[in-house]
């Protein structure tokens, strides 16, 4: 079976994240956006201002990468951006993550539940059967 | 007996140097369920027959102290930095030159619930001339002071509440004490209000079992106001709005459409972005105070958080304009929609984004759409930290 193998892309997101510089953050991704299957990672650890441009980036950024069935994952996420993102009730809509490599680490790592089942059933030894 | 009050108000609280809203003043000159600490003390004080009481009251710090008219028969000085504590001590020299035996001194700071009659009681007992009170074993800055001894008053004044020149017995305090030192006191203050946890009340009328209003407040139709909370003098709950689990919105303050407040406090002149979410925070002069966190972040977008002016004909003429379209607006919703509008509900107001998100405003968590949900309709599905 083909684990993933497929790269994923961490980025840093500038500190003050406004209408201008998610702009161009936006254009910076695009690339890996619309690559197939995109995995990224945006790491908010140095954002010390978050307006609702930047979260609409971020939204606008998940969407892409869901209609080409990728995800985004947020990362080291600083006070004031879970804060904000709290408060605009965005913050349930991302897998957030301590670290970046957690989140990078959890594109490899994740399997849905059937899926994992499945596999444990197959590798195990058949269960004695009862008398 | 003669007994007065005297009230100091002033910067250089050490316990305040971390409070976030220090730019309005002191914690105690902030309005908390419709009164400041200032208020309740001085309401406290007549209700023992302590009057007339005098304030005073620190230059820096009058806007917010006197932003509203306070109790009768408060008798407010504002002075200097520079001057303070002379002025307080020339208030107290007032006093005793006008017939007064005992004065009742209390400096904001925390606002504590004292039994003053309990207090002159040990103050003549003891024979003392000066008492303090105490909390816990800390000392509170709450003082009984005969006026006739005049070089013991001026030392405790010259040292700023720190030294009395004679001995001082103190009395321990059985009420309630709220140190009002950050935002997490002045959160569970308006708490501890509107679950009357404490002797005072919230202003104004209670308009339905735990729902405190002043007039002339506004909720409108479509608002949903849940009890206990509170709601401020010419303050505004806009359609869809969800006022939640022992919340304050203060005077002047505006909730806007759909947003949800959930025991969280909204300082004067505040105004709350639409379709928000906030809960567990003290919100004002465009901060927000995450308790759960513990951190306090400014929020610099004013489509989120703002602050309301209350002078500025700006206020006025969108309020005109608002006037004189309503009636137009009202007909052309009734010619489009034909129906009755639906009552909020909250489950949907959670779980759609802010509108002052723009375009992504719609996009709405897919774990809304799973099979649980539907087959649990009132349950909101969130996507937390992880995969969880």
């Amino acid at each position: 079976m083909e684990i993933n193998s497929r790269p994923v892309v961490v980025k840093r997101m500038p500190e003050r994240l406004n209408s201008r510089t998610a702009r161009e953050f936006l254009r910076d991704v695009q690339p890996f956006l619309h690559s197939d299957r995109p995995q990224l990672v945006f790491d908010l650890s140095q954002v010390v201002q978050l307006d609702a441009a930047g979260v609409e980036m971020l939204l606008r950024c998940m969407s892409e990468a869901h209609k080409r069935d990728g995800d985004v994952k947020l990362a080291s996420l600083s006070d004031q951006a879970v804060v904000v993102l709290e408060l605009t009730r965005t913050e349930r809509l991302f897998e957030i993550y301590e670290t970046s490599t957690d989140a990078a680490r959890s594109f490899s790592g994740f399997l849905p539940n059937a899926m994992r089942q499945q596999l444990l059933h197959n590798k195990r030894p058949a269960a004695p059967m009862a008398a | 007996m003669d007994i007065r009050g005297l009230l100091l108000v002033n910067s250089g609280n050490s316990r305040e140097k971390d409070s976030p809203f220090l730019a309005s003043g002191p914690l105690g000159t902030l309005q908390v369920a419709g009164k400041t600490a200032l208020d309740r003390t001085a309401e406290r004080l007549q209700k023992f027959g302590i009057s007339p009481v005098a304030a005073v009251v620190e230059t820096a710090w009058t806007q917010a102290a006197t932003a509203n008219a306070g109790p009768a028969g408060l008798n407010s000085v504002k002075v200097p930095p520079d001057r303070f504590w002379r002025a307080a001590e020339n208030a107290f020299n007032d006093m005793a030159q006008n017939g007064a035996e005992l004065v009742v001194l209390v400096r904001l700071g925390a606002y504590a619930e004292i039994d003053f009659e309990r207090l002159v009681q040990f103050h003549l007992d003891r024979g003392s001339r000066v008492s303090q009170v105490s909390h816990q074993g800390q000392d509170l800055e709450v003082f009984c002071i005969s006026a006739s001894r005049r070089n013991d008053a001026a030392s405790l004044f010259r040292s700023r509440l720190t030294r009395c020149r004679s001995e001082c017995p103190r009395m321990e305090a059985g009420g309630y004490v709220n140190h009002l030192a950050d935002a997490f006191d002045l959160r569970q203050f308006a708490v501890d209000i509107l679950t009357r946890q404490t002797q005072t009340s919230p202003a104004g009328d209670e308009i339905k079992p735990g729902v405190w209003a002043v007039r002339p407040a506004m909720i409108e139709k479509g608002a949903r106001v849940l009890a206990p909370a509170f709601v401020g003098a010419s303050a505004r709950v806009r359609t869809g709005a969800v006022i939640t689990r022992c919340s304050s919105i203060e005077h002047h303050a505006q909730v806007d459409c759909g947003s949800v407040v959930e025991n969280s406090s909204v300082l004067p002149y505040c105004y709350v972005g639409a379709g928000l979410d906030l809960a567990h925070s003290v919100a004002g002069m465009r901060q927000v105070a995450n308790l759960r966190r513990g951190v306090t972040v400014e929020v610099p977008d004013r489509t989120l958080i703002d602050l309301v002016s209350a002078t500025s004909g700006k206020t006025f003429l969108s309020s005109a304009a608002e006037f004189l379209t309503y009636l137009p607006r009202v007909a052309w919703q009734g010619m489009i929609s034909g129906g009755k509008q639906p009552q909020p509900d909250l489950n949907a107001a959670l779980r759609k984004t802010s509108p002052a998100l723009g375009k992504a405003a719609g996009y709405e968590t897919p774990a809304c759409d799973t099979e649980a949900a539907h087959k649990f309709p009132n349950m909101v599905v969130v996507r937390s930290n992880g995969n969880q």
